[in-house]
């Protein structure tokens, strides 16, 4: 099953890697809303102040979510969905390989944005507190998004309907990733921070379980 | 007797839109009733001409 | 389709909700004291919390009939879980309505981001998104079982977001503390209208639920009418 898994998250960075349409662009959107932000909230040169980390999010997630369109859209254009359905694999692994893709895929977005958000403020580019932040929200964010962009594709909507769908539930993972964010940049002990992961960690169990469950009913005949 | 403009407001607003909402479905329900009477026309037409 | 006899039942629920909602509207305004602090405004309390706490359970309502649709797949249960939400999200717009309009005599602000009405807004912006999946899904059956979907991962998200609203807003504290202490006739009123809307809830989800149920009946008649016709 794992193989199986692992054979659906190659063959979509395979064809990503052909094109590269889909990283480039999200990587440039991502990068956009860093810059419109600042502007939008006339920072400039000020301080690290408690907007800053959710500048950094507001990019990974509204570039998430331009990402997370793409997870079955080739799927649904080619009607190659139901030629993967006709194989007997299991509909959780379908989930699985989608997710490790849209997982693998937000993560490399998030690699390349940070560090450039962090050279834009001026802080340290050394933060090892920060990787684990960024691992558990996007983790929480493909668990999520993963499942709604499989209803959003199949509604007459598709584009709009993602973020209808995965904003308002996603709201603890994105505030726990501003908190935690905040409290690295401020320099602050591991300690308080432990709970923020902690909820991330629990909602991202939580969806990943009840995603599994429910993907079946999703992409039904 | 200060805010008792809030306090009115607050109230009517709950029970405008209870009572729309009894209304919207009131009205549903009349289009419903009209739709099924022309159903049952078509089949009975149906059921005299086969 | 409507009988005698369940008419005569319908009329005797809708009767005894009517009688219920009198006597909240009794107890709010002739029965309990005006509140010390912040005066008559302050009775706006005694249907904004009903309605939150009524919304909550519509939206759990749905999260079981949504699991029920998906196993038995009867359009009664998918008929339930559309009208519990839609009675939910219905509720949770009059909570974020008159929260509002009590907060800005009291506090002189129309919103804060305490965790209860933040956690209601993001609770509302959840069920908006449940009956728009349905609103914009082609075939019913489809838009059902999304939703279905949406209502179980939808519900079990609440929780989450409460513990972590909450403990964003003790990182970041307000002024503004919408708890106070509740006298034996504060309670009383509470429990009566609480009771009251709870009546409420199930009258217009049961009528609306039966209404879908008709329409999908309807639609699958419809149907078959076509096909033999073609």
């Amino acid at each position: 099953m794992l193989g199986q898994v692992i054979t659906i998250l190659w063959k979509d960075i395979q064809t990503e890697l052909r094109t590269k349409e889909v990283i480039t662009s999200v990587l440039v959107f991502a990068l956009l809303v860093l810059v419109i932000f600042v502007f939008a909230f006339g920072i400039g040169e000020s301080p690290v102040n408690e907007v800053t980390p959710g500048i950094l999010w507001a990019a990974l997630t509204f570039g998430g979510i331009l990402g997370g369109n793409r997870i079955f859209a080739v799927e649904k254009e080619n009607s190659r969905l139901e030629g993967l359905m006709l194989c007997p694999v299991d509909r959780a692994v379908i989930y699985w390989g989608k997710l490790a893709g849209n997982f693998v895929f937000m993560l490399f977005v998030a690699a390349v944005v940070t560090p450039v958000f962090l050279a834009l403020f001026n802080l340290p580019l050394f933060l090892p507190a920060l990787p684990p932040v960024i691992l558990l929200a996007v983790a929480g964010f493909a668990a999520a998004g993963t499942l709604f962009a499989a209803v959003a594709i199949n509604t007459r909507a598709r584009d709009i309907m993602l973020p209808l769908l995965f904003l308002p539930v996603a709201v603890p993972v994105i505030v726990a990733a501003v908190e935690a964010t905040g409290l690295v940049l401020a320099g602050r002990p591991w300690g308080e921070m432990l709970i923020w992961l902690q909820i991330m960690a629990a909602f991202d169990i939580i969806y990943l379980v009840a995603s599994t469950l429910v993907f079946e009913f999703v992409i039904e005949e | 007797m200060e805010n008792l403009g809030y306090l009115l407001a607050a109230y009517t607003g709950i029970w405008a839109v209870v009572f729309g909402y009894i209304l919207a479905m009131q009205r549903r329900q009349r289009r419903l009733e009209r739709q099924l009477a022309r159903l049952q026309e078509q089949l009975d037409r149906a059921g005299k001409t086969a | 389709m409507r009988n005698g006899k369940s008419a005569v039942r319908d009329s005797f629920l809708w009767g005894l909700g009517l009688l219920l909602m009198l006597a909240a509207l009794y107890m709010v305004f002739a029965y309990v004291p005006t509140e010390k602090n912040t005066g008559i405004v302050q009775r706006i309390f005694y249907f904004h919390v009903p309605l939150a706490w009524v919304s909550f359970l519509a939206f759990f309502i749905t999260f079981i009939f949504s699991i029920l649709y998906l196993g038995k797949r009867a359009v009664k249960w998918d008929a339930l879980a559309h009208a519990s939400a839609e009675v939910g999200v219905i509720f949770t717009t009059l909570v974020l309505i008159t929260g509002p309009i009590w907060a800005k005599p009291v506090w002189g602000i129309w919103w804060t981001w305490d965790a209860r009405l933040t956690t209601s807004l993001v609770l509302w912006l959840i069920y908006l998104a449940y009956l728009l999946v349905r609103g914009l899904t082609a075939e019913p059956e489809r838009g059902a079982r999304f939703s279905a979907v949406i209502g179980i991962v939808g519900f079990i998200d609440v929780p989450i977001v409460f513990l972590t609203v909450n403990l964003w807003r003790t990182q970041h504290p307000t002024t503004i503390v919408f708890e106070g202490g509740l006298t034996a006739p504060m309670l009383a009123t509470l429990l009566v209208c609480v009771t009251a809307f709870t009546v409420l809830y199930a009258l217009l989800t049961w009528q609306s639920a039966r209404l879908k149920t008709l329409e999908a009946e309807f639609r699958r008649l419809t149907m078959m009418q076509t096909e033999k016709e073609e």
